[in-house]
């Protein structure tokens, strides 16, 4: 009886999600089409190019010599799409753990800053001349998560205690990490004044930093010291291990934390669904009265679940600023990460299952890649495919609801009347 | 008897053989109901009778699945409330429909507006209520907010709101249930005004005392079929009740005499505060409780008592006082801490005895999933979780649909509650805390979980029985507490009271320390 | 002063009117967490109609015929389409939210992602680069009041008052006003407004007495997406230089604070809002902010970094949460789907 109602209960979650996807998938070619068929600029070619992308630019090899797109197997964007779902999967998490307490975090995009900034400094301060890089990498990558979690605590307390709703309150952390990151980042000395084509990064985690003296003078280089100065101490030289990833996906960033954030996902599912922690966290969820009512604290939990959701998104700041090269643009006071925000969509299309978050998260780092493709090689851009996911996560605003009403549906006859007379 | 079936307009409502299904249950078999003009007719049942689903279908609520309705004769279709309204039928319902953040005037007006040139005119409606409450003796402060009023004036403003509407049916849904016995005097004399004033009123109750006081005849329904009706004059209390439960009544339970030992639960001077207002809901209560005995905490609802659990199991803090449980002081302690020592059947089910999100096992290890035999370093060991709910579903015959993976939202009332009592007894704590623990379930049932509580007893439990019905209280307990506005106001011996002298002190009239009215 | 005032009620004028849309919603008993992306809606599509009147020559038509109050019409005009497109976008969050009860959280975050979505990818397409701006002229040139207009003599020294008031002034902040009083007057004074605000409090009483529910809540949160839009719009043209990039500064998140800490009532609401405005004119201009004219500048000798007054509008928002959210009452019932079966 358990296994077929469970599995059946298994299948209906896939295909609703499944039923999502085409959904949202249709809506952005609709979006497509119609912009084509109305922009004189945009030739009827290209709308049938853009469509074709946005299915599978994954798949896309560039244009052959008369200009038609081609297909097959790219590695390189395959291992891209993996990198890109680091992230996502992490976010995700994120919002998937508070949605089992009972808590929407929409505050994912300032823990995800958080953990980005705490990361930088530290792998970027910690001289690697005397302490080796994989302590370094290590220390930052946990400074990440705490300042992640310390972020996401917040508005967990300011829930728990004051009962000030997490919705406005995650809302207005995220603007003050923007702000507070902006301003730990502008007084600090890890702009990148070595690679001075552009401005406003900061140092990537990989660089080799070089810290000299010169005639009494301090100053930082890249591995070519000045002539004459001495060294000081090296900074830098940290990110995460390849693990054979970039042999397997030729010329992508695709590096070890994908398999982390997998690890991540499927530590949570054991922690949520078989431990003790698991089941208070999610009785505080369903019921808090009744969790109260059981000796479970209530207060305590909140705080901890937006812990753990905030440790996530800090890990995803984090691993995305140690995979060595990317660069973080540092006046960030305008601007959230998105990453943050469709961490909701990744959670939500996976139904705050953690597992299925690894698949969600895969599918809307597909879209991502489907969507840079769609700006390299045609007139549209990628913001489609956040219109799609926009459509994903507003279908799951009800599905979720369709969902659990089969399920009551499926329960009710067959409870044999007692007990109570209806009054 | 008229002829139910022909259409007569010596009747302003008649509503001739009504049907109404929920899902395969049928709540109204046949049901016909005449009301005369200016007359109180009251519509008799027990819990479930039909009562409520035959009034919200002539109000509109509910579409019958067969019958008809007629007014002064000529048949009628009423759909919606506002067909309802338009027919001059307006209802009180049991819960009231008002806007707490509202004022009176607002609230009487809402659905009936009058404006002028797009404005609300406010004066003018206002004239007319005070005009009504003057006329029918309805005193209504009209600028407060209704959350500010008391439970008294929030029925007087529904009964405004239908003589707003000129309303000539008036529908009254189990009005007595939340009044003191002041408050129900003074409803009686305006139902007796109204009727005095050409309006006809249907009066749905359960209470006899009430039925024989004001209404002119009776209507019984029992499981959702047509029983009778009979003139009040005619009758009397026994005749009625026969109808009503198609058995003599009789709530007895089989006990032995209480063996009374040690003293597990002692309170001394125990105050809460209130949620709703600056004053304690509970002040300076002192009792105990001693192995082997049932004690029963009586009163009307609303008097300090659900503050009193709360405040004692730790889910409320309380402000003053001791609390001592198997000789430990819990004053400070955590709800977990408290639950070492005493188990505790809360009042509302949905809010607290159950997260009906969860399947039936992982509700029922709801206090327990730390203890060593449900987990094996934090992880919970499902099997041990399993069994022991199978275990308890067969003990106490808890039917769900896929046993211990139902989903407690689907399961029916009476089978939750059977669940949560199931947990908590089996928990064998010294103290048990039963708060209406037999609310909402059938008769069946209720015999059940009595007998059940009688045990723990034998077994020498202290059980602590929070009841609001009488009979409940006077068939149970071993001794009885009556509480009154946040106080105990007397202690009785089952056998020795009656109902009536418990029924003063439950309203007020009497205490025993002497600060109010005679000595007992 | 005059520029601080001036500038304060710039900010504080969309707050107040997207603030008020929250308020239509929610009380209907819908929560409304879009007002950011109705906004980014609203802006874009304003911006978009500004283009097509400039396209077609509208603008160069007034400016020759020398009376420039007549182009005060078009910005009426524009306004009037941003708030229809707040309209229809904000029906997705009803139908979603009312008729298939969904979790109103959810599909307003839904909205709020699709709008810039949308707008970006549109933008991006139509302009070739991220911001669509009027291809001729700007705010300033055309809708900014300027003192001439009211005939004063460009020498003519204006009080201070009357600088902050009457010179380099929008009129839609002036119209957001009177839209703002007469919207409030609606809330409490008419029958449409008792049902409306019923409908948030306790939805069943509201059937009993013959309310339809469900379209109040839709035109709650329709009359929600207009004001939204129509902020969005007003956003774009006094604030943003007239131009759209697919966000508003996160405005219609701070609206919504400015609803929760008003308490869900106008009044306190258009408080907060010149609160908060001031605090955003601090954050934009505490470097060159000269508030009694003797040529010291406070704030900016105070030393501090620009993150932190940049940070202020955030802080105050949950410090004030921290002391009201005991006694705020949101409207009860809202949040909840309304199932007539539930009584």
């Amino acid at each position: 009886m358990k296994e077929s109602f469970f599995q059946r209960k298994g299948v209906k979650t896939f295909l609703a999600s499944l039923i999502s996807i085409m959904i949202g998938m249709v809506a952005g070619i609709i979006v497509i089409i119609v912009v084509g068929l109305t922009n004189s600029t945009i030739a009827d070619s290209t709308i049938w190019d853009g469509i074709r992308l946005v299915v599978m630019g994954v798949f896309s090899k560039g244009r052959d010599a008369v200009g038609n797109l081609t297909f097959g197997f790219n590695p390189a964007f395959f291992g891209n799409m993996l990198f890109r779902a680091m992230p996502l999967i992490l976010t995700g998490l994120s919002v998937a753990v508070a949605y089992k307490t009972g808590l929407f975090n929409i505050g994912a995009p300032g823990q995800y800053l958080a953990g980005i900034c705490a990361t930088l400094f530290v792998a970027l301060s910690i001289p690697t001349s005397s302490v080796a890089p994989w302590i370094v990498w290590t220390l930052a990558f946990l400074a990440g998560m705490l300042a992640g979690a310390l972020w996401g605590c917040i508005p967990g307390l300011l829930k728990s205690l004051l009962n000030i709703n997490e919705v406005i309150a995650c809302i207005m952390t995220n603007w003050l990490a923007a702000c507070l990151v902006t301003w730990a980042f502008d007084v600090s000395s890890l702009k990148n004044v070595i690679e001075g084509t552009k401005t406003g990064y900061i140092y990537k985690t990989a660089m080799i930093i070089n810290d000299y003296e010169l005639g009494g003078v301090v100053g930082v280089a890249g591995p070519e010291l000045p002539e004459g100065a001495t060294l000081l101490a090296t900074r830098g030289n940290v990110a995460t291990a390849k693990m054979g990833l970039d042999r397997l996906f030729a010329g992508s960033q695709v590096n070890g934390g994908i398999l982390i954030a997998i690890v991540f996902a499927i530590l949570l599912y054991v922690i949520m669904e078989k431990t003790t922690l698991g089941y208070q966290l999610k009785a505080c969820g369903s019921n808090r009265h009744a969790a109260k009512y059981a000796g479970i604290h209530d207060k305590r939990n909140i705080v901890l679940s937006m812990g753990i959701a905030g440790a996530m998104a800090g890990a995803a700041g984090s691993l995305y600023g140690l995979s060595g090269n990317t660069e973080f643009f540092w006046a960030t006071y305008q601007s959230l990460p998105a990453v943050g925000f469709t961490g909701i969509a990744v959670s939500l299309l996976a139904v705050n299952n953690p597992i299925g978050v690894i698949f969600s998260g895969v599918f809307m780092s597909f879209l991502n890649v489907n969507g840079l493709q769609l700006t390299n090689q045609t007139a549209y851009n990628e913001n489609i495919t956040d219109v799609i996911i926009s459509v994903i996560v507003y279908l799951s605003a009800f599905s979720m609801l369709i969902r659990s009403l089969m399920e009551k549906k499926k329960e009710k006859p067959k409870t044999a009347s007692s007990g109570e007379v209806k009054a | 008897m008229d002829d139910p079936s022909q259409g007569n307009s010596d009747y302003v409502i008649e509503m001739n053989h009504i049907r109404k299904e929920f899902a395969g249950i049928v709540a109204n078999d046949d049901i016909t109901l005449q009301l005369r003009r200016g007359e109180i007719h009251a519509l008799l049942g027990e819990n479930g009778a039909g009562k409520s689903t035959l009034m919200s279908v002539l109000f509109g609520l509910y579409k019958p699945d067969g019958g008809e309705i007629r007014k002064n004769g000529q048949v009628v279709k009423i759909n919606s409330p506002n067909d309802a309204t338009a027919l001059h039928i307006g209802m009180v319902h049991q819960h009231f429909k008002l806007i707490e953040v509202f004022t009176v005037l607002d609230n009487i007006i809402l659905g009936a507006e009058d404006t002028k040139f797009g404005f609300l005119s406010r004066k003018e409606a206002r004239a007319r209520i005070t005009e009504l409450s003057e006329k029918y003796g309805l005193r209504v402060d009209l600028d407060a907010k209704i959350e500010d009023t008391t439970v008294g004036m929030q029925q007087r403003v529904e009964i405004l709101k239908m003589l707003y509407r000129d309303n000539e049916i008036l529908i009254f849904d189990e009005p007595t249930a939340v009044l003191t016995p002041s408050e129900i005097d003074e409803l009686m004399k305006i139902m007796k005004n109204l009727a005095a004033e050409g309006k006809s009123l249907l009066f749905i109750s359960h209470k006899l005392n009430e039925i024989m006081e004001v209404s002119d005849r009776v209507t019984v329904l029992r499981k959702g079929k047509y029983v009778g009706t009979v003139n009040t004059k005619d009758t009397n209390k026994q005749e009625l009740s026969n109808m009503m439960v198609g058995r003599p009544v009789q709530l007895v339970v089989e006990k032995g005499e209480a063996v009374p030992g040690d003293v597990i639960l002692d309170v001394s001077h125990f105050s809460v505060p209130s949620r709703i207002h600056s004053r304690n809901a509970v002040s300076d209560v002192s009792f105990q409780v001693r192995e082997g005995e049932i004690l029963c905490i009586a009163g009307i609802d609303g008097n300090g008592q659900t503050d009193l659990v709360y405040g004692l199991t730790g889910i409320e803090k309380s402000n003053g006082g001791t609390v001592s449980l198997c000789g430990r002081d819990i004053t400070r302690l955590s709800v977990k801490k408290r639950g070492e020592d005493m188990s505790h059947i809360p009042e509302d089910r949905h809010k607290h005895g159950l997260i009906l999100d969860f399947t039936l096992e992982q509700n029922m290890v709801l206090q327990r999933f730390l203890e060593a035999e449900f987990q094996n370093r934090q992880f919970i060991r499902f099997n041990a979780v399993r069994e022991y709910t199978q275990e308890l579903i067969e003990r106490f015959d808890v039917r769900s649909a896929l046993g211990p993976l139902t989903r407690a939202r689907s399961m029916s009332g009476g089978n939750q509650q059977k669940a949560v009592i199931a947990r908590e007894l089996d928990r064998n704590k010294k103290l048990i805390v039963a708060v209406q623990p037999t609310r909402g379930l059938d008769v069946g049932a209720i015999e059940f979980v009595h007998s059940e509580l009688v045990k723990e007893r034998d077994a020498g439990k202290a059980i602590l029985l929070v009841s609001l019905e009488l009979d409940e209280v006077m068939s149970l307990s071993d001794r009885i507490l009556v509480m009154y506005e946040g106080e105990i106001v007397g202690e009785f011996d089952p056998k020795k009271v009656t109902v009536q002298e418990l029924g003063l002190y439950m309203t007020g009239a009497r205490r025993q320390d002497g600060k109010g009215g005679a000595t007992a | 002063m005059a520029f601080l005032i001036r500038q304060t009620l710039l900010y504080a004028v969309p707050l107040m009117i997207v603030a008020l849309a929250g308020v239509f919603a929610e009380r209907s008993g819908v929560i409304n967490l879009a007002l950011e992306g109705m906004m980014i809606f609203g802006a874009y599509i304003g911006v978009v109609c500004m283009n097509v009147m400039v396209s077609l020559g509208w603008f160069d038509a007034v400016k020759a015929s020398g009376n420039m109050w007549s182009m005060q019409w078009y910005v009426l005009a524009a306004m009037a389409v941003s708030a229809m497109a707040g309209c229809l976008f904000s029906m997705l969050l009803a139908f979603a939210a009312i008729s298939l009860k969904a979790d109103q959280t959810i599909g307003g975050t839904a909205l709020n992602m699709m709008a810039p979505a949308l707008v970006l990818f549109l933008v991006r397409v139509t302009a070739k680069q991220n911001i669509l701006q009027l291809s001729s002229g700007d705010s300033a040139t055309w809708f900014m009041v300027k003192k001439a207009m009211w005939g004063f003599e460009k020498s003519y020294k204006l009080s201070v008052m009357g600088e902050a008031f009457l010179n380099k002034v929008y009129l839609t902040t002036y119209f957001c006003i009177l839209l703002f009083v007469v919207m409030a007057v609606i809330l409490y004074k008419t029958r449409f407004g008792l049902r409306l605000r019923s409908c948030g409090e306790n939805p069943q009483a509201s059937a009993s007495l013959g309310i339809d529910v469900i379209r109040m809540r839709y035109i709650g949160v329709m009359i929600s997406g207009a004001l939204a839009g129509l902020g969005g719009c007003v956003f774009a043209i006094s604030t943003a230089n007239c131009s759209a990039n697919g966000e508003v500064s996160g405005f219609g998140f701070l609206a919504l604070a400015v609803m929760i800490f008003g308490n869900w009532k106008p009044l306190p609401i258009a408080l907060g809002a010149i609160l908060f405005g001031l605090f955003k004119c601090i954050a934009a201009s505490y470097s060159t902010l000269d508030v009694n004219g003797d040529g010291y500048f406070a704030l900016a000798n105070l030393g501090l970094n620009a993150n932190f007054y940049r940070m202020l509008p955030y802080l105050i928002t949950l410090i004030v949460l921290a002391f009201t959210s005991r006694s705020s009452r949101a409207p009860k019932a809202e949040g909840i789907p309304y199932d007539p079966s539930m009584r």
